[in-house]
């Protein structure tokens, strides 16, 4: 139920050691694209005694792996599978990459759905087990489409709506792709925007200057804080299975979302 | 055979390790009156818990902190495959 994913790199200790501060609610440490081939080996030690001498109860920690089909995978999991972490994040998803990971590992697992076959797959990507959430890559999903990115987002505008549904179909968490522009915080709170009004329940980010902005959008506001304890006392007062409140037509879907808003805001003391 | 591990940039350090017939382990770095001794150690007991007897270590320290001199040296090791893991 985390709202901010944070991605750092996995071999950059002033990044590393400070993680706890960029009050992200999730970060995931990354051992793919911001890690070079040469240092694959010196970034696992270093987080094995990063992890094994500082714990963190308050944030939720991932590793960002690298693929299956890579020469990295094997190795990542082997280093990996025993340190105090919610789960990896697997690049380039597949069912049969789940597949591969569950049999190595039982932690949670949030793919990365970042080609068209993985799109198409998304509802068996989602079945698997261990698969807690979805995670949008969209600047390899275009890439693989041969088409360009806009900070409108118009051309991923199918593939956020695919994965927001089969995310809550699935009743799991999706995280929307980083907004790549780090200098435009009117540009980051309205895609931050678009993808809360299609469904995401978090997003992520590849800057901890980002994070603020997408807790703001993805906390529950006060007025809908209010609505939602309204709706849940008069559903405990109420003895039939539905009933109205302000004209409107209250029922059980209605109330299961008014319950899981006060538990996020719960969790967020808000 | 010489192998290397870490960078020079803020909170990390770069730890180069070759043959040698005995212990040689030197330190330079910005905060080494406060803190040289507390690196000697780290090197010291990170070479004593993988049995490492003969070798030099010359550590670029640039604010790093125990973990992270410990993580290099033994990326370096396990570069030159004195260790596996």
């Amino acid at each position: 139920m985390s709202r901010s994913y944070l991605f750092i790199p996995g071999n950059t200790p002033s990044m590393i050691q400070n993680l706890d501060v960029f009050e992200s609610d999730a970060v995931i440490i990354d051992f793919e694209d911001s890690v070079t081939s040469y240092d694959k080996d010196s970034a696992r030690i270093l987080i094995k005694n990063f992890l094994k001498k500082y714990s963190y109860k308050d944030i939720d920690l991932y590793i960002r792996i690298n693929s299956y089909d890579s020469l990295y995978f094997l190795e990542d999991v082997k280093a990996t599978k025993d340190l105090d972490i919610n789960g990896y994040v697997l690049p380039k998803a597949s069912v049969k990459a789940i597949e591969e990971l569950n049999k190595l590992s039982s932690k949670a697992i949030i793919p990365i759905i970042e080609s068209p076959m993985a799109l198409l797959e998304a509802k068996e990507i989602a079945d698997q087990e261990n698969v807690t959430a979805l995670l949008l890559g969209a600047e390899d999903y275009t890439k693989e489409l041969g088409i360009n990115r806009t900070l409108l987002g118009t051309e991923i505008l199918y593939a956020r709506s695919f994965i927001a549904i089969v995310a809550r179909a699935y009743n799991i968490d999706s995280i929307d792709t980083p907004y790549t522009n780090k200098e435009d915080e009117v540009g980051l709170k309205e895609d931050s925007l678009n993808a809360k009004n299609l469904g995401f329940t978090s997003k992520s980010s590849i800057h901890p200057n980002q994070v603020d902005i997408i807790n703001q959008v993805f906390s529950p506001s006060k007025e809908e804080i209010t609505e939602a304890k309204r709706i849940v006392k008069k559903a405990l007062d109420n003895t039939k299975g539905a009933f109205s409140l302000d004209g409107k037509m209250i029922d059980l879907p209605i109330i299961e979302k008014a319950k899981n808003l006060l538990d996020k805001a719960k969790k967020y003391n808000m | 055979m010489k192998t290397s591990a870490g960078s020079l940039e803020s909170s990390d350090c770069l730890i180069t390790i070759s043959d040698s017939d005995k212990l040689e382990i030197i330190i330079e770095s910005v905060v080494f009156a406060q803190f040289g001794d507390q690196i000697k150690e780290v090197i010291t007991n990170t070479l004593k818990e993988h049995k490492i007897t003969n070798i030099l270590v010359k550590c670029a320290d640039k604010g790093a902190l125990d973990y992270t001199i410990k993580s290099r040296l033994e990326t370096a090791l396990k570069r030159r495959g004195d260790i596996n893991e």
